[in-house]
């Protein structure tokens, strides 16, 4: 059984120098051959990378609305083009927030830990000087409105809860804005124009980003309450902010807040509610399929490119086989076995995919590279298993494609291949 | 007497070729004993070709008995007749068969890849061999660079490394001159002097008086066995 483990050894080390010989000894048909598996595998590695990246941005969007907190709202996120379902519902009150507030510091076993109100608009204008953005979101939300919400100041200070109650004029600004009207001075304690309404700045946020690529949150400008009422009315977009203690227990706690939100608007059971309570997974939910869909298509089209690739390296190593036929018969005449010829043809096969799998990767990394360089925003992510995987994956075309040849030549009667010409 | 090394009894080799059955062996009944010389003539379609195929275990008999150092081979499988082939049998061809792109000593070392021999005894081994038939040193040239006889006698050196029961040769010298011929029946010679069991198969009358003893075959029968 030893002896038997040895041969075998020194028939697989004898089969690696035959196949590597063979490669360099043919190199443009080598490479040919291979460039069925070099573009499969740039274009497996590819969009890997890219549905990695997509998934990447998700997260980091996701996190931005907060894992912790759920959002009251008139409408509901995970059937939002169904707008008109909602169109009658009642408008939310900030006053909810003060009353759920009330309500969960009087029960110890709650799950929820504040909630904050906020209304808000799309579609303001802000100025200052000469200078104008547009189409800034504007937000109206009492002090405590950062324990619902990522970011983190730059500079200054959020406003207070003296500031919040007495609904004063004062804001704090996202990066955008800040660079937007003040690109070459300190936006801080300057003031600017809502409406013809003098705000002064008293914070500016840390860039933050866009939300899947559709919202900033770096475009907003956020003030009392009672300042933004002052600006653009009472009959403003509500919505409730709650956090909640943890996380792992967010289905309780909306079930918590349904509860509440029932009694506060004394909905009689068995009656629909006329709100709705959102989190992140809504989207999740809503892009999951999408991203999954991007996913199977394009494993299916890239598939198709090596699948290709494999039938290019089938062809090539039956003429492989052809051509050496009088070799296979000299070698079983010396005393090669089945399998040895086998092992041979494969062997070949695999290498020359793994060769096209490596230069693929190596590629598909310095585009990736490029990519990153090029546009910094761009979701990219390269990952190790990735790797591992396409040389899987190299490996696999390489026994899928080698294996009919390779058994053809294994089975190829000595004293026939011997006359062959 | 020396002892039997092969044993023929009523093997036939049929090919089916359609409706017809071709009867290229057709029960021969042959001994060969150790450090016999023997030569295998006849005409083109009168078995040889077929029965070198048998006796080099590359091709297993219709029905019959053919016995290798009292082994039945007639009933193994691909695997076995390899390792059949590896140990027992050194093959020499008309057309020498050495892989070009590989020097000398690569080829002569190839049977023992096939028997599990570790690395550097079969350097050594493939060596000697080449310094027997007199190649000592043109050992890491490629079979290019080397003139008929000389490449068969590397061919020979192969079929001599794995030391092996029998070497059949078919045809050694139908590629080369009268006098390179005469060159490498004196090679064979020696080694049958050395006490190896030579059998060779050719057409040419003045190549099989080089040997002790003369096998003709038509049509896939004895005609004569002869000493001489």
């Amino acid at each position: 059984m030893n002896g038997n483990l040895q041969q075998f050894r020194y028939e697989t080390a004898e089969s690696l120098k035959i196949a590597l010989f063979q490669i360099s000894s043919n190199k443009i048909r080598s490479f040919l051959t291979a460039l069925g598996v070099i573009i499969g595998i740039v274009s497996i590695t590819m969009m890997g990378t890219a549905i990695n990246g997509i998934d990447m941005g998700f997260e980091k969007s996701l996190s931005m609305i907060g894992y912790d907190v759920i959002y009251i709202q008139k409408s509901s996120w995970s059937t939002m083009g169904e707008w008109w379902r909602y169109r009658n519902r009642p408008d939310l009150k900030t006053e909810y927030a003060a009353r759920i507030n009330r309500i969960i510091a009087d029960n110890p076993d709650t799950e929820l830990l504040i909630a904050v109100p906020q209304m808000s608009t799309y579609q303001a204008t802000a100025s200052y000087k000469d200078r104008v953005l547009e189409q800034i979101f504007s937000l109206g939300t009492n002090h405590e409105y950062l324990k619902t919400a990522s970011g983190d100041l730059a500079s200054g200070r959020f406003f207070t809860p003296g500031e919040s109650a007495g609904s004063e004029m004062v804001c704090v600004v996202g990066d955008d804005i800040a660079s937007g009207l003040f690109p070459n001075e300190n936006a801080l304690g300057k003031s600017i124009s809502l409406k013809n309404r003098k705000f002064r700045i008293v914070g500016v946020f840390k860039k933050q980003g866009k939300f899947l690529g559709l919202f900033s949150f770096d475009n907003q400008v956020i003030m009392p309450l009672g300042a933004f009422e002052k600006v653009y009315g009472r009959n403003m977009f509500v919505t409730i902010r709650v956090k909640i203690r943890d996380q792992a227990r967010i289905a309780e706690a909306k079930e918590e807040l349904l509860g509440l939100m029932r009694r506060i608007r004394r909905i009689a059971p068995g009656k629909e509610e006329d709100f709705s309570i959102n989190e992140q997974k809504a989207f999740k939910s809503q892009l999951d399929p999408i991203k999954n869909g991007i996913a199977a298509a394009g494993i299916f089209i890239t598939g198709m490119s090596l699948f290709v690739g494999a039938i290019g390296i089938m062809n090539i190593t039956f003429v492989s086989v052809r051509e050496r036929t009088r070799e296979i018969g000299l070698r079983k005449a010396l005393g090669a076995k089945r399998r040895t010829i086998l092992l041979q043809f494969l062997i070949e096969s695999v290498m020359i995919c793994l060769l096209g799998g490596v230069v693929g990767l190596v590629t598909a990394l310095s585009i990736t590279f490029v990519i990153e360089k090029a546009i910094p925003d761009f979701p990219v992510q390269f990952s190790f298993t990735l790797v591992l995987a396409s040389l899987g994956v190299s490996v696999l075309t390489g026994i899928i494609s080698g294996l009919a040849p390779a058994v053809n030549a294994s089975k190829l009667d000595p004293a026939d291949s011997l006359r062959y010409e | 007497m020396e002892p039997v090394i092969i044993r023929m009894a009523s093997l036939c080799r049929h090919y089916e070729m359609g409706e017809q059955i071709v009867k290229a062996l057709d029960s021969i009944d042959m001994e060969f004993r150790r450090n016999d010389y023997a030569a295998i003539m006849g005409p083109s379609g009168s078995g040889k070709s077929t029965l070198m195929n048998i006796i080099g275990c590359l091709d297993t008999p219709t029905s019959g008995i053919y016995e290798l150092n009292g082994i039945n081979v007639a009933e193994m499988d691909d695997d076995e007749l390899a390792r059949v082939r590896n140990r027992e049998i050194g093959f020499v061809f008309q057309t020498f068969n050495l892989l070009p792109r590989m020097n000398c000593l690569k080829n002569v070392e190839l049977p023992l890849i096939y028997s599990g021999v570790p690395p550097e005894e079969r350097k050594e081994r493939a060596e000697q061999a080449l310094l027997s038939v007199g190649l000592g040193d043109r050992i890491l040239h490629k079979p290019a660079e080397l003139s008929g006889g000389q490449i068969q006698r590397v061919a020979i050196a192969r079929a001599l490394v794995n030391r092996p029961s029998i070497i059949l040769a078919d045809e050694p010298t139908g590629n080369l001159d009268t006098a390179t011929s005469h060159d490498i029946m004196d090679m064979f010679g020696k080694l049958s002097d050395l006490g190896n069991t030579i059998i060779l198969i050719t057409h040419e009358e003045d190549i099989a008086r080089f040997t002790r003893r003369i096998i003709r075959l038509r049509d896939g029968r004895i005609e004569s066995d002869e000493k001489q």
